[in-house]
């Protein structure tokens, strides 16, 4: 431990205090980074999108009490209808755009068919939610088939209003190319959960 | 350690420091960073992924003395094991007979080449690590003997087909390392820790 080296030597009190400073700063400026460290580890950063500091709250619910956290499993019968989106922001003039994909398809190991779009939301006014915004992609259920899918809600500035055109198909879907064909540029914010097929032997 | 911090002075990093947060709760999957490594020669902390590594909030643990070390190891509840150290053992059990205990890998593991990702403990997840890696590097190998010895392993043909077809242009590059773990909320009916496995 680097506390122990340091009460092993006689130092001025001046220069124990400049390294626990020090050690503060650090650790401030890497708090934004680290909020998106279980993105990087579930490897949304990486597959996804490219990494990013997120700055914009975004809060996901299901059914009013099933927050969707990083990395946590939700059932697929609480997911079937759309969620309840809160955005954070600056102000209401900021235009947003959620997307909700899934790189998974068909199956983990061995995702071929890699993202599949299941919603997209546009003009999202800042500080709101997303019943505010166009929805431009009808949600559609998760049904995870094979293995456990990651559903990933990335979360988009718009720099005008209207400048979001639904994509040709929802398969194949580049999560990368439709931001840079659109202008969006990296996310402001993400959050993803797991889902499995629930078979008879899951009854919790 | 005096050499690196002459080039700090008191006035520039107080000048430096806007507002310092008392906290951050994150919601994550991984434990808080607690664990406790020596570095007998760093002089200047690491930046950036080492510094999950180190304790979130060393003030506390600078100022307040001994009474507070016990943070900063590893507190899982082992399953009444008293010591927290691994000194000498070589093979998870796994609370099991050897010949259950293979069969349970074998199974993971078939399950794990068969789906991609599955959760289930962290002890097993940590355990069934060594398995995975072992059937990758025969697929890499790909000899007719590498696959008679994988067949003798997993459970189900279509998958060792299927692996000796893929492993090549998947995990040629890669040396080691095919899974990666996870750490996820405990189980509802027993609180055991759980985890994900995947494969890269």
């Amino acid at each position: 431990m680097h506390q122990i080296q340091l009460t092993h030597f006689h130092t001025p009190s001046e220069l124990h205090q400049s390294l626990s400073l020090s050690l503060y700063i650090i650790t401030f400026i890497n708090i934004m980074s680290r909020m998106a460290e279980p993105l990087a580890v579930g490897r949304v950063i990486g597959e996804v999108v490219d990494t990013f500091t997120p700055s914009v709250k975004l809060n996901v619910t299901y059914n009013l009490n099933k927050t969707v956290s990083n990395g946590h499993e939700l059932m697929p019968n609480l997911i079937t209808t759309k969620p309840h989106v809160d955005i954070g922001g600056e102000d209401m003039r900021s235009a947003y755009t959620l997307i909700m994909t899934d790189p998974d398809v068909p199956g983990p190991s061995d995702p071929y068919l890699r993202e599949h779009l299941h919603w997209i939301v546009t003009d999202i006014p800042g500080t709101t939610d997303a019943s505010f915004g166009r929805e431009i992609v009808s949600y559609e259920a998760p049904k995870p088939v094979i293995g456990i899918h990651r559903y990933v809600f990335l979360l988009f500035k718009q720099k005008t209003r209207k400048s979001v055109t639904p994509p040709t198909s929802r398969d194949r879907f580049n999560t990368r190319s439709f931001s840079q064909e659109h202008g969006l540029g990296l996310p402001v914010a993400a959050v993803y959960f797991n889902a499995q097929r629930e078979n008879a032997a899951r009854r919790r | 350690m005096a050499s690196a911090t002459t080039t700090w002075s008191m006035s520039s990093l107080k000048s430096s420091l806007a507002s310092i947060p008392s906290s951050c709760s994150i919601r994550c999957s991984f434990r808080p960073p607690n664990s406790t490594r020596f570095r007998p020669n760093k002089t200047k902390p690491a930046f950036g992924s080492f510094l999950g590594l180190a304790p979130l909030n060393p003030l506390p643990t600078l100022t307040s003395g001994n009474n507070s070390y016990e943070h900063n190891f590893t507190i899982i509840d082992n399953g009444g094991r008293v010591s927290a150290m691994r000194h000498g053992r070589r093979v998870p059990k796994l609370n099991r007979p050897p010949d259950q205990r293979k069969a349970l890998l074998r199974g993971l593991t078939t399950q794990l080449l068969k789906h991609g990702r599955i959760k289930t403990t962290r002890a097993r997840a940590s355990a069934v690590r060594k398995y995975v890696d072992k059937m990758i590097t025969l697929a890499k190998e790909g000899s007719l003997h590498k696959r008679r010895q994988a067949l003798g392993f997993i459970y189900e043909k279509q998958i060792v087909h299927a692996l000796f077809a893929e492993v090549p242009e998947r995990y040629g590059e890669r040396n080691g390392g095919y899974t990666r773990i996870i750490r996820t909320l405990p189980r509802r009916g027993d609180n055991a820790p759980m985890a994900y496995i995947e494969l890269v």
